[in-house]
């Protein structure tokens, strides 16, 4: 745990924020309101799990969303993942939706022009400039041949997967995000799979002895998840065996990407299906260690192997080091992790007010996001079962279930608050993929949801206590042109927030780019600090806040305008 | 009237309350100890075979992976070469070392020393047959390596997982043992609530027939004693107004009559000696003072007993002496009639009579009031008779302190009256007897 070292420092320079320092934090009202509109913004879309009464598999798991900017225009477009029929069962042709942002709160389907209206049984989405040429590239995955669509920088993308090096390979691959592990300034690639499935050897489960029913996961071998190394010539290079993240026992659902022990190299949280999570720890040579087990997050505090579905991590209590959130199965409660000095975790859920109210609840897509701009990062959640015939097994749990926000009251504790949010967001869904963005660009983080074989929902958050906020989008010149891996530090009156540049997390979904930090009334920040994956600090002092600003990466700061 | 020797249910009742904490203390006493045996059990045996079976399902889900990792292997179904199972092979070793240390720290006491070095050899030549199958593979002999993972590993994985399962039986009926003990433990408990439950409701029980009987012969008792008291209450006023009479009558009569010839005899004495001398002036003063004095007896002989009420009944009484008592205390008496009189009983018009008087010296004694109203009225059913004042108030609470107060409801009671005191809103004090009519009009029925 050599790389801890640095951690007692970056604790330093993250005192917690005094008690009531920051407005609009309060346990009775959120501060902000999510409207949706899904339907205002003309987003018409619809998961197809191609479910025809075979219950197979992959059906249960729903797809996952993405905000990116794929005409580099400055406003965040909309992707949203979706299966297909099965081969024997055709009926209808389904395909993903790329949702162009029309700067007006509306949305333009740009899918057929996009060249992405390509039929695929789709689940996840992973967005990365992986060839820096300053357009971003999506890799969906898939139940079968995962795809890598390379963005021409003509608002079409061309499917490469073939040339790239990754077809050839079938598997039911789930949540995936790109990376710089080795920081060599290329994007590399984590996909995580789930079991050993295909539809030919599908097993027969049933509850009834007579019926058909899905299967859990114990019925199917597990699935190593594959780590690709970017060689900067479009190809990838499998380093799975090579660098140590083989395992053919794992389930994998959610990865999240978190600087585990600040030491500037980014480590990977997989969240496994009733097996143990796996916190891979980057040793700088091109190889990981799986340390989950030490640092107590691979299993419950009763040490058992839950159902992990969507996984975030961010420094949600202000230590200096990032905390993890993983959702899991109903009567399993979500996982809060906090950090401790010594590289452990404690599940501080139950003590923290998320355990129990997530008792009944089968959470997929998580994001840790400051909703109510109050400086502290509340966390949001999508639910929804598996089962549609829950109810009658389980009186208090149910198909659809109304997705959470646990607003952090910034001192340890969260009260979920959906309620006060508005009539639509707390409705029961069959909740899965989650992601978020500042799609209309005011300055607060706005929510996309798919549900499973359902619609997908388009929440805008509507402050109403007047927080401010700031936000940066990076571009990196030596370091990936995305900037992921880059941390964020913003200081203000003593206080210290920051923010990992990151892809992946929550679940089959994929967030924006640019970072926001909420500042409450403050009006101004002292001071933010960047540091690139390359290696290099930058820190650009007295910024005001309510403000978007452009940061290159060795070419300074510029403001984008007023939210 | 014989009064039986009562003894008082405080000494019993005291006896069954110090009997009663007494065995709650004992209870509490034994359950204490009851909880605190099933604590002990529970986190030395149970829980501690709880944690200790908690670790042999990790060290039997590891040897599970590893299974599960040997057969993948043989499968060769991967695009990795042999090696690539080595990190997960490092994985599941450095979890199961770690979950085998932490068992043997929880199952020192039941474990046998041969079956703790059975379980190390066996896990040592697991891990001698896996680190060669690497080396193998290393070497690039995948098929020798396949075919030692076929004939050592497998084997070897297989003892272990017997070795684990049985020690997971013996935990298991280590546990069930427990289980009978605990169970044991709350019979046993259960069975003293239940007694201390029978006990306790029976010594409510007794206690509250001893209660029932102790109070119905305490009421019993002051029944008597109030009747005793009413008794002796009806006899003194008796004997006191026969006696009043008596008096009354032989003032009237003999004394009256005395006085009345010393008088005649006086005047015709006067008459013989001449006007003017001495002796006639002082025959004239003795005169005057045997006058003055048949006056005065006469007036004490009305106070003991009017005798007009046995002649012309209580409302000439009341005419003649509300006038008196104005004069003789100054208080300004309105005196109301109403309804149509009917006669009354001379033993029932005393009683009246006595109580106006009573009344009426409470309001000149205590009230301080200088008006006063009587009200006498009659009605079908009863005779009304109502007194008020509107003074300080207080008057029934002042004159509770003498017996005049007993003394008038005894007298409404021998009437099968009733009195009652209460407040005017106007302050001070309303006396008011009601007598009813059956049983007290003279001449009825």
């Amino acid at each position: 745990m050599a790389g801890l070292a640095a951690s007692p420092r970056a604790r330093a320079n993250h005192q917690l924020l005094a008690p009531g320092a920051i407005a609009g934090q309060s346990g009775a009202t959120p501060g902000f309101r999510l409207v949706d509109v899904t339907n205002a913004a003309g987003i018409q879309f619809r998961h197809h799990s191609g479910a025809y009464g075979g219950k197979l598999l992959p059906e249960t798991l729903g797809s996952g969303c993405a905000f990116l900017d794929y005409d580099a225009d400055g406003w965040q477009d909309m992707l949203l993942i979706n299966g297909m029929d099965w081969p024997q069962h055709k009926r209808q042709r389904t395909t993903l939706r790329l949702y162009r942002n029309n700067r007006d709160g509306t949305f333009s389907d740009v899918t057929r022009r996009a060249g992405l209206d390509v039929e695929m049984y789709g689940m996840g989405v992973a967005v990365g400039d992986y060839n820096n040429d300053g357009f971003p590239d999506i890799l969906v995955t898939c139940v079968g041949q995962n795809r890598l669509f390379r963005n021409t920088g003509k608002g079409a993308f061309t499917d490469v997967t073939h040339s790239s090096g990754l077809d050839g390979r079938l598997a039911f691959s789930t949540s995936a995000l790109w990376f710089d592990y080795d920081r060599d300034g290329l994007l590399d690639l984590f996909v995580c799979n789930y079991v050993k499935w295909s539809a030919e050897h599908d097993v027969f489960c049933s509850l009834d002895g007579k019926h058909k029913s899905y299967c859990t996961p114990e019925a199917y071998r597990g699935e190593t998840c594959w780590l690709f190394h970017n060689r900067g010539d479009g190809t990838f290079e499998d380093v799975t065996a090579k660098c140590g993240i083989f395992d053919t026992s794992s389930k994998s659902l959610g990865v999240a990407m978190l600087d585990y022990d600040r030491d500037g190299w980014p480590d990977l949280l997989v969240a496994n299906d009733t097996q143990p999570n796996k916190l891979y720890r980057n040793q700088r040579n091109g190889t990981f260690k799986d340390v989950a087990v030490e640092a107590g997050i691979a299993f419950s505090a009763e040490g058992k192997a839950r159902a992990g579905m969507g996984v975030d991590a961010a420094d949600f209590d202000h230590s200096g080091l990032p905390g993890v959130a993983i959702t899991n199965f109903d009567n399993e409660m979500i996982g809060l992790y906090r950090p401790a000095a010594n590289g452990t975790y404690n599940d501080v859920a139950v003590q923290a007010g998320v355990g129990l109210a997530s008792q009944n609840t089968l959470g997929f897509g998580c994001a840790f996001l400051d909703a109510n701009l109050d400086g502290a990062l509340d966390l949001v959640v999508a639910n929804g079962h598996i089962d549609d015939t829950v109810r009658n097994i389980r009186g208090n749990v149910g198909y659809a279930q109304p997705p959470q926000i646990f607003l952090n009251n910034g001192q340890g504790k969260f009260q979920d608050v959906a309620a006060s949010t508005g009539d639509g967001f707390i409705q029961p869904k069959v909740g899965r993929g989650l992601c978020y963005a500042d799609f209309d660009r005011d300055g607060d983080l706005d929510i996309l949801m798919t549900t499973n074989n359902g619609p997908a929902y388009l929440y805008r958050n509507d402050q109403q206590t007047g927080n401010h906020s700031i936000r940066f989008r990076l571009t990196g010149t030596k370091s990936n042109r995305d900037a992921i891996g880059a941390m964020v530090r913003v200081e203000h009156e003593g206080s210290t927030q920051e923010r990992l540049v990151k892809g992946g997390s929550s679940y089959l979904s994929q967030s924006e780019l640019p970072v926001t930090f909420g500042l409450g009334k403050r009006d101004k920040i002292d001071r933010v600090t960047i540091e690139w994956p390359s290696g290099k600090p930058e820190e650009y002092k007295s910024l005001a806040a309510g403000q978007s600003y452009d940061c290159i990466e060795g070419k300074g700061i510029t403001p984008q305008g007023h939210f | 009237m014989a009064r039986s020797p009562q003894r008082s249910p405080t000494t019993a009742l005291s006896l069954g309350l110090i009997i009663t904490i007494a065995a709650v203390v004992a209870y509490s006493w034994y359950i204490t100890l009851q909880i605190s045996h099933l604590r002990e059990l529970q986190n030395n045996l149970v829980e501690h075979n709880r944690r200790d079976s908690l670790q042999l399902l990790r060290v039997q889900n590891d040897l599970n992976s590893l299974g599960l990792a040997m057969r993948d292997m043989l499968d060769n179904d991967e695009p990795y070469p042999l090696t690539a199972w080595s990190a997960q092979f490092q994985r599941i070793r450095t979890d199961l070392d770690s979950a085998l240390q932490a068992e043997a720290q929880l199952s020192i006491a039941r474990r046998t020393p041969e079956q703790t070095q059975y379980l190390k050899d066996s896990l040592a030549q697991f891990w001698d047959a896996a680190d060669r199958t690497f080396a193998l593979a290393q070497a690039g002999k995948d098929a020798e390596a396949r075919e030692q993972i076929r004939l050592s590993l497998q084997a070897r994985q297989s003892t272990l997982n017997t070795a684990v399962s049985r020690l997971l039986v013996q935990n298991n009926e280590s546990e069930q043992q427990a289980s009978t003990q605990v169970a044991q433990i709350y019979d046993r408990v259960q069975s003293q609530v239940y007694r201390f439950l029978t006990a306790t409701l029976t010594a409510i029980l007794l206690t509250s027939l001893y209660l029932i009987r102790a109070n119905r012969q305490l009421f019993a008792r002051i029944e008597a004693l109030s009747q005793q008291r009413s008794e002796l209450a009806q006899k003194l006023i008796s004997s006191q107004e026969s006696m009043l009479r008596s008096i009354s009558r032989e003032l009237h009569d003999e004394f009256g009559q005395i006085l009345t010839a010393i008088g005649s005899l006086l005047t015709r004495s006067e008459k013989r000696i001449p006007e003017g001398s001495a002796l006639h002036t002082d025959l004239r003063e003795v005169r005057d003072i045997a006058q003055s004095t048949l006056n005065n007896v006469r007036s004490l002989s009305q106070a003991l007993h009017p005798v007009m009420l046995d002649e012309t009944g209580l409302e000439s009484t009341m005419d003649w002496y509300i006038p008196t008592v104005e004069k003789q205390t100054g208080i300004d008496i309105s005196y109301q009639k109403s309804g149509v009189p009917f006669a009354l009983d001379g033993g029932a018009a005393i009683h009246i009579y006595r109580v106006l008087q009573e009344a009426l010296n409470n309001v000149a004694r205590h009230s301080g009031a200088r008006e006063a109203q009587v009200r006498l009225q009659f009605s079908a059913e009863a005779l009304d008779l109502e007194v008020e004042d509107h003074g300080k108030g207080g008057v029934a609470l002042a004159a509770r302190s003498g017996i005049g107060l007993v003394a008038m409801r005894e007298r409404a009671e021998l009437l099968r009256g009733t009195l009652e005191f209460s407040q005017p809103a106007e302050g001070g004090t309303l006396v008011h007897m009601r007598v009813p009519r059956e049983g007290n009009e003279a001449n009825a029925g």
